[in-house]
């Protein structure tokens, strides 16, 4: 009974044991099968898929935390064409929604090129119209059973980032703009681009969730904080606007800066755009330096270049501010006549006189004094010439022509001295003008001021770019021009406050000689003039009420002193001397 | 032994019991690994749901923020203070008090030499260090204090 029982348990183990061996076996069979290879291959398909992480472009602040250029949605809207049921309930959804038209969004979905499974209709579509397709779509599918016509199945909406202005035109020439493709154009956009930008990573990422650690970590682009102060911007570009109307001017620039280290406050120029339409960029301008003349529109600055050649001249010890010359009206350089802006001598004056009645005469003596050697020397040291290395895109150098050179002649020497034959944009003059309000140290005019990356702040340190003149002829100058300016009761003055300061006039050149009914008109000012905290440069491009800087760029000038003083919250200098002498 | 030769079967129910015990035990980790595995999965299909949500989230913040920043541009809070009565204030309208032992914050002095200048974002170390930190710096700590 015993043996019999043991027969039957090893019958049954045998026939167990077989079967177990047979499932293995087929088992084995199967995953080695050909079959088993297609199914491998079909689920490595849908293993990983390929997707593009677009990180977000960095912000961009004024100094004070108004966002500047931020990011918002728009949608992709395309369609899986695996899964279309009714490609005439999707065309007339989007010919409604998007205003496309019907059939040719009829026709790219029933004929998509060979080998396609997914095609788009319409990109950077904006956030409500894409709502209102997704709502019909929804709608439409609870409406009608899974492959009933109507249905809009295979309609795929995709968000991705794209640039937006809140503040649209403000600030524009600063900003510069994005293309739909990425690119930053102009100004703080393309200069700090790729900083800017982060990478766009395209990746295969896997389905399987056991491979979720897989999935890339994209870091989204810097963040800048620009050292601009949006009030001070928004009241630059009013003053500049109603200049132009009130002078008959055809553009203009206002530019505000602190002397002390070169942080650009305000950059206000005409013509401007708004920024969240950037397409309109070529019907606004013909030029790219028309887009942001301050720094890439060199012009010939007239008499503001009188500060530097006085600069120049009482730095190389050639005059002091008592030495006293005649005024005769009239001086011979390299062979030509150079005569003042009103033809007339103006008889014994000072150094300070000179300035503050804008002698060309003046000035074409005391450079041919120096000599073209140091008058050009000093000229290259301040900077003319050269670039500023402003931090946005698209700057120009201008031109000094210096002896030697195919096209500089000895009446040149005493032109430039009066700033004709040479040619610097606005901020060009202010970063050489700064030297001499900064008392003799020159800055490097910025619009960075810090830069934002992964929860950390790294703050772009002040530029000091050279000394071409000494403390002390920084501080006497700065005293010539404050004297010169209330001498004549200049309409740049403001109330409690000392400025210093510089008109100019410059015929504009037309067909190879200087139109007297054509001007540009120009002002540099900083102040207080013990403790300058704003450097400010007005040019207004041919105004037709006068052709004066004094009558037209010097109270635009005050009015925007009178701004700047407000914004920055400036006591008056009675009161800062007070704070100063406790 | 002589139990073994009157009643073989009980060697073989050892074998079996043996070989039930191992299956048992594979059936256990197979159990565990499925568990653990299927958590494994759930929590790698949250890590997708969620990093999916922070994206989606961020995006919002960005929309809402540049929403915020429109509503409060230069030229919409000017309207704004003007349609409530505000004016812009003039130069003489502006009251200063010397406050004695106030001092004006001054602006980034010029610097040849750049200065580096990085200030990462202070998390207290309840939010980030582990129970091993915690243990080793409360042992340095007291090691500190019994020197």
């Amino acid at each position: 009974m015993r043996q019999q029982y043991a027969r039957r348990t090893q019958a049954l183990t045998s026939v167990m044991g077989f079967i177990a061996l047979a499932i293995i076996v087929q088992m084995t069979r199967i995953q080695n099968s050909p079959e088993a290879a297609i199914f491998r291959q079909q689920a490595s398909n849908y293993a990983y898929e390929l997707r593009t992480f677009y990180p977000d472009r960095g912000e961009i602040y004024d100094r004070n935390g108004h966002l500047l250029a931020g990011n918002k949605s728009v949608y992709e809207i395309g369609v899986d064409l695996n899964i279309v049921k009714d490609p005439n309930a999707i065309a007339a959804a989007v010919s409604v929604e998007l205003g496309k038209d019907y059939s040719q969004v009829l026709d790219s979905i029933q004929n998509p090129p060979e080998g396609i499974s997914y095609i788009v209709l319409s990109d950077f579509v904006d956030v409500q119209q894409a709502v209102r397709l997704q709502e019909l779509k929804k709608t439409l599918e609870k409406q009608a059973a899974e492959g009933v016509r109507g249905g809009l199945f295979g309609l795929e909406f995709k968000s991705h980032p794209q640039r937006s202005y809140p503040e649209n035109s403000l600030g524009s020439n600063i900003i510069g703009f994005v293309s739909r493709e990425g690119r930053g154009y102009f100004g703080i956009e393309e200069k700090y681009d790729t900083l800017l930008a982060g990478n766009p990573v395209q990746t295969l990422v896997p389905t399987d969730p056991n491979k979720a650690f897989e999935i890339p970590r994209v870091l989204n682009g810097t963040t800048l904080v620009l050292t601009v102060n949006r009030d001070l911007q928004s009241s630059a570009e009013k003053i500049l606007d109603e200049a132009l109307t009130t002078y008959g001017a055809d553009n203009g620039t206002i530019v505000v800066m602190d002397p002390r280290n070169g942080e650009l406050l305000a950059m206000a120029v005409t013509p401007r755009m708004d920024l969240n339409e950037f397409w309109n960029y070529g019907t606004i301008y013909n030029n790219a330096t028309e887009f942001n003349p301050a720094i890439s529109m060199p012009y010939e600055p007239g008499s503001v270049t009188k500060i530097l050649t006085m600069a120049a001249a009482l730095d190389s010890g050639t005059v002091t501010p008592d030495t006293t010359y005649l005024d005769t009206g009239s001086i011979l350089v390299g062979g030509a006549n150079i005569q003042n802006w009103d033809q007339a001598p103006w008889g014994l004056q000072d150094m300070t006189g000179c300035l503050q009645h804008s002698l060309n005469v003046c000035m074409a003596t005391l450079s041919t004094k120096m000599g073209a050697g140091n008058f050009y020397s000093y000229m290259d040291n301040f900077g003319l010439g050269h670039l500023t290395g402003v931090d946005m895109a698209g700057e120009a150098a201008g031109r000094l022509k210096l002896p030697g050179d195919a096209d500089w002649y000895p009446v040149d020497l005493g032109t430039n001295a009066f700033g004709q034959g040479v040619s610097a944009t606005p901020i060009q003059i202010m970063m050489a003008a700064s030297s001499i309000a900064n008392h003799g140290r020159t800055v490097t005019p910025h619009a960075l001021y810090a830069m934002v990356r992964d929860g950390r702040q790294y703050d772009v340190p002040a530029q000091f770019a050279g000394s071409p003149i000494t403390q002390q002829t920084a501080d006497m100058l700065s005293g010539m021009l404050a004297v010169s300016l209330e001498s004549e009761g200049s309409l740049a003055l403001v109330p409690g406050y000392r400025i210093a300061g510089k008109t100019g006039t410059a015929q504009i050149p037309v067909d190879g000689f200087y139109d007297s009914t054509q001007t540009n008109a120009s002002f540099i000012g900083w102040g207080p003039v013990d403790d300058p905290q704003f450097m400010i440069y007005v040019w207004l491009e041919r105004p037709s009420a006068s052709i004066w800087g004094s009558e037209t760029a010097a109270p635009v000038f005050g009015q925007m002193a009178e701004k700047t003083i407000v914004l920055l919250d400036i006591p008056p200098d009675n009161i800062r001397q007070q704070i100063v002498a406790k | 032994m002589h139990a073994y030769k009157i009643a073989p079967w009980r060697v073989q129910r050892q074998w079996i019991g043996n070989a039930l015990l191992a299956v048992v035990a594979l059936a256990m980790v197979a159990t565990l690994y499925l568990d653990v595995t299927s958590q494994a999965a759930i929590a790698g299909r949250e890590i997708q749901d969620l990093t999916a949500s922070i994206s989606a989230s961020q995006q919002v913040s960005g929309d809402l923020q540049t929403q915020l920043a429109s509503l409060t541009s230069a030229r919409v809070m000017e309207e704004r203070a003007l349609a409530i009565g505000f004016r812009p204030m003039e130069t003489g309208e502006a009251e200063y008090l010397v406050v004695p032992g106030y001092s004006v914050l001054e602006p980034d002095i010029l610097s040849s030499v750049p200065l580096l200048q990085l200030s990462a974002l202070t998390i207290p170390p309840e939010y980030n260090e582990s129970l091993l930190d915690w243990v080793d710096k409360k042992i340095a700590t007291s090691a500190r204090g019994t020197q």
